[in-house]
């Protein structure tokens, strides 16, 4: 079997990263210290290997980047200043654009101005159908409040038109990412010539999918727990968010303001305080640039977290304009709230940073299954 | 005369180099006026991409290039492949590099300007740079009495010269005296160096100053006088006659500075019994009478009347030499900061000093490889009693190799630790032995064939350094990945030895600046010339050896110890010492620049 080397391989992988990785004088001290690393799934050291080499082919089929959930031991120790946590980071960033089919991720990852491009379009978009396209329907900014004082919500966005528009995204971005995902297992499993997994495995590892997304319990084993509480904390306020607006809108958004201890408002406290929580601890920490883990930020990381607070805040606002009664406030909050969120779901959950919510819990249900492989 | 309208001067500034000692503005003004060249662009303009370069080239039609600052070279094949790449000659870039000339210190400003001044006649700074001499006394200062010291005192004195041999501690033999065996011969280190150090006590041409250290040096080259700070020792050197009935009756204890801490000794104490001069000292650290006042046991044992004088204070001597040459070697890297291994936490991580004692057949458990434990006081020691380890790893490349401790290579360790496994083998043939290495840098004349012979004796070698000693269960666990392999290995044993790198000396800094010589980035001393002069100095009259110049092993030190010796010898004869490279005034280099291109 022949290989193909590609021998700018460091060239590309740069522009998704920082780190001087051919410093690297392979003594081992990253994945010796590494709690993840194990028999069989070597790295950080083997990464750099394959990446000094320019063997693009091994590290398009490896599953490795993905079970690092980059707690920084390793670029702290490194005697050469080789910065392997960096390397992992843009490896994954990488995989992410090579499984993409639509080009798109690279695109988003090398270029600012793709990326900002498309968030002004989409937002731009979002503006223009809430405040000329909606309206040419009839639909008003109703300033009259119901009979507890708060703002009619449901008549300027209704639930009628929005929902099938969360549908319709989620969609589209479920399809992309579904098809992502395929690609991402026939690199891993499928090319794979020398071994097989059997039907039974697939199946019987199954739940290692859903075990995954719930809890990482690969990220708990870090040394430094910190990390994936605050990361825990964000993820599930994330999806409890997620499926509430997707799923249940018709119960979340509501006229009517309910007491403080129903579950509605219970639920949507909480998955506040888990986005804020996650994303206070990864904004300071980037600020303060001290963690390994949060020294060296990609465009992408910044922008990321700059639109989920966006979210986030845009979110509260409306909460907190529509019980008291502000109606015009509550629009424009809806409306910088739509702007934000639609153009960071389209891009960052199929194209950019956000995928790994189904590329992690694919990766360790893949790493189980190479663990399971028997020869030909 | 060169065409210096062709001529572009770059002024480059290592970007990791901070603070750089030069004012690269008034090099930028100096070569716009004196030197008559007009494309030169300072280093904030500097071109760092080949595409800069090239516009450069192209719009002030240069055909030769130089580059000039700290550290220039690392810049060079840029350069010189654009120069390439334009069609022009590649050979035509000068590299000045100043930290080559000793630029490090920061008064330097007229020696750059001169080497720019070469540079740009194109003429080099060697052949327009020559010293003047100046007479010679013919006595001689070394500083430092380990190998390389004692090598060149000997070749002086037995030359018929006069040499004061400063020494720090209580002994000379330096490291060398603590270590069992020389690689790769497999030589008793002791039995090498203690009839040197026998000799060096005899020797009527040398006056041995232990217990000794330099602390102001004036004049010239050719005649400095130095003022040596003798310590109070209290007790007397010309009377004690070594009996050791002190230190039988002395109740205070500390630790052996010679047994690398591995056994107590008592505060009045010989270093070991073979040193050099024999005769006691007091460490008025642990001294009780020095600090409460009371004690005077010893006093009381002496069977020498006045022998022991517990109120002696240290004494200043004046002394002028000639020649003066520096060789104060290094200081092992303390294994504590890489809290990662447990050196300090764990009992039985012990770091190479430690182990060279343990292996000695001097050291205190007479040459058995036991385990530390304490003794009645608490003082964690070896001794006899506490069981044999079964399974040894030995960790290379502690302290060296590494940005976040020294980046450099600390030459001796790959060997030391090769030897170490032998020894054990040699000792517990039933052990197992695993070296964790990152590359084996066996480079000397029998150093490889050392390294064959000692994978033949069944050592384990792991290439992949280890990167954290845990305890569990009693025993020191070592993660380490097998790069060869390319498996994980867990590795449970009992005991782990650090080996460390080589550190410059702690004084290096302060005799820097006594003697007007230079230290390195990492701090070791400057030579003059790293091929051709690598035991000159900028300064005239003062020369080193050994291991305060870079990390050395032994035969290489008594080599420079030797060549050091021969530049001094060379001067003696003569009568006269250059007065070196940093005399030479910028007026000088400039008329001579002139009077070379007149002639051409």
């Amino acid at each position: 079997m022949s290989i193909r080397v590609q021998p700018d391989l460091r060239n590309e992988l740069i522009k998704y990263g920082i780190g001087d990785w051919n410093a690297c004088y392979h003594c081992g001290t990253c994945t010796a210290m590494c709690p993840l690393s194990e028999e069989g799934f070597l790295f950080p050291r083997k990464k750099i290997r394959l990446m000094q080499m320019g063997l693009k082919g091994p590290i398009e089929s490896s599953v490795e980047p993905w079970l690092c959930y980059y707690c920084g031991d390793c670029t702290k120790t490194c005697p050469r200043d080789a910065n392997p946590g960096e390397l992992m980071m843009s490896l994954r960033r990488y995989l992410t654009s090579l499984y993409d089919w639509t080009g798109l991720s690279k695109k988003f990852y090398t270029s600012e101005t793709w990326e900002l491009g498309f968030i002004l379009f989409f937002a731009s978009l979002v503006v223009i159908t809430f405040l000329f396209i909606l309206p040419s329907f009839g639909i008003k900014f109703d300033t009259t409040l119901t009979a507890q004082g708060g703002v009619r919500v449901n008549s300027f966005a209704p639930i009628g038109i929005i929902e099938p528009f969360d549908w319709s995204m989620a969609f589209v971005v479920a399809s992309l990412l579904i098809s992502n995902i395929f690609r991402m297992y026939y690199k891993i499993i499928w090319k794979n010539s020398t071994t097989k997994v059997s039907l039974w495995v697939h199946i019987r590892e199954f739940w290692l999918l859903i075990f995954n997304f719930a809890v990482q319990p690969k990220f708990s084993k870090c040394d430094d727990k910190k990390y994936w509480l605050s990361h825990w904390f964000l993820m599930s306020g994330y999806t409890i968010m997620f499926i509430v607006i997707v799923v249940f809108l018709k119960w979340f958004q509501t006229e009517e303001i309910l007491p403080f201890y129903d579950p509605q408002r219970l639920l949507g406290y909480y998955a506040t305080f888990g986005l804020l929580f996650g994303l206070g601890f990864a904004i300071i920490g980037r600020i303060i640039h001290k963690d390994i883990k949060f020294k060296f930020s990609h465009v992408s990381d910044w922008l990321f977290l700059a639109m989920l607070t966006g979210t986030v805040v845009t979110g509260i606002l409306i909460h907190i304009f529509r019980i008291n009664g502000m109606p015009m406030a509550t629009y424009f909050s809806y409306i910088a709230h739509m702007a934000i969120l639609v153009p960071m779901i389209l891009i960052e959950v199929p194209f950019s940073k956000w995928s790994h919510l189904a590329y992690r819990p694919f990766a360790a249900y893949f790493h189980q299954l190479k663990k399971h492989a028997v020869p030909k | 005369m060169k065409n210096t309208e062709q001529t572009g001067v770059f002024l480059y500034k290592h970007p990791e180099l901070i603070p750089d000692p030069l004012d690269y503005n008034e090099l930028y003004s100096y070569l716009k006026g004196v030197a008559n060249v007009s494309n030169i662009w300072s280093y904030n303009d500097f071109p760092w991409n080949e595409e800069n370069i090239i516009k450069k080239i192209e719009t002030h039609n240069l055909n030769r290039l130089i580059i000039a600052g700290m550290m220039a070279g690392t810049v060079k094949t840029l350069f010189s492949k654009v120069m390439a790449m334009t069609g022009k000659d590649p050979d035509n870039v000068t590299i000045v590099s100043f930290n080559d000339y000793g630029l490090s210190l920061t008064n330097d400003m007229d020696r750059a300007k001169a080497l720019l001044a070469c540079a740009v006649s194109d003429i080099p700074f060697e052949i327009v740079a020559i010293a003047d001499d100046s007479p010679v006394n013919p006595a001689t200062l070394v500083i430092g009495g380990g190998i390389a010291g004692i090598q060149a005192s000997l070749e002086i004195a037995n030359g018929n010269s006069l040499v004061y041999l400063v020494e720090k501690t209580g002994t000379i033999g330096g490291k060398m005296a603590t270590f069992d065996k020389t690689f790769p011969t497999l030589d008793c280190a002791a039995c090498i160096l203690t009839p040197k150090m026998v000799e060096v006590n005899q020797n009527p041409n040398i006056r041995l100053m232990s217990y000794c250290e330099v602390i102001e040096v004036n004049g010239t080259p050719g005649n400095f006088n130095v003022v040596v700070r003798q310590k109070a020792r209290k007790v007397n050197v010309a009377t004690c006659i070594g009996c050791g009935t002190c230190a039988e009756k002395c109740p205070a204890q500390a630790p052996s500075e010679f047994d690398a801490g591995t056994t107590m000794r008592k505060a009045i104490y010989i270093p070991f019994p073979q040193a050099v001069p024999n005769k006691y000292l007091i460490d008025a650290e642990s001294c009780i009478y020095i600090k409460n006042g009371k004690c005077k046991a010893c006093v009381k044992a002496c069977p020498v009347p006045d022998c022991i004088n517990l109120d002696e204070q240290d004494q200043d001597i004046t002394i002028n030499v000639g020649n003066i040459i520096v060789a104060t070697g290094y200081k092992p890297f303390e294994a504590s900061r890489m809290e990662q291994f447990g050196y300090g936490k764990f009992k039985n991580v012990l770091n190479s000093l430690e182990f060279e004692r343990l292996l000695n057949a001097s050291g205190p458990t007479g040459g058995n490889i036991q385990y530390r434990s304490q003794d009645k006081k608490g003082n964690w020691i070896f001794n006899n009693e506490s069981g044999k380890p079964e399974k040894i790893a030995i960790i290379h490349c502690v302290g060296s190799r590494d940005k976040n401790y020294n980046k450099y290579c600390s030459r001796v360790c790959c060997m030391y630790s090769l030897k170490f496994s032998h020894l054990v083998l040699e000792k517990l043939p039933e052990a197992e032995v695993f070296e964790y290495f990152i590359d084996m840098r066996a480079f000397g004349k029998g150093y490889e064939e050392f390294y064959e012979r000692i994978k033949e004796e069944g050592v384990s070698m792991i290439r992949g350094k280890t990167a954290k000693v845990e305890e569990k269960g009693g025993k020191l666990l070592l993660r380490g990945e097998d790069i060869l392999q390319g498996t994980l290995i867990a590795n449970y044993v009992d005991m782990v030895v650090l080996s460390i790198g080589l550190e410059p000396g702690e004084d290096n800094l302060k005799l820097s600046k006594m003697l007007g010589i230079p230290v390195t980035e990492c701090g070791w001393f400057e030579e003059a010339n790293y091929n051709v002069d690598p035991t000159g100095t900028f300064r005239g009259g003062i020369s080193m050896a050994g291991a305060c110049q870079g990390p050395k092993d032994i035969p290489d030190s008594v080599a420079q110890g030797s060549a050091a010796a021969a530049r001094v010898i060379q001067s003696i004869l003569r009568g006269k010492v250059s007065n070196g490279l940093s005399t030479i005034s910028l007026s000088a280099v400039e008329s001579r620049i002139k009077e070379l291109t007149l002639i051409q």
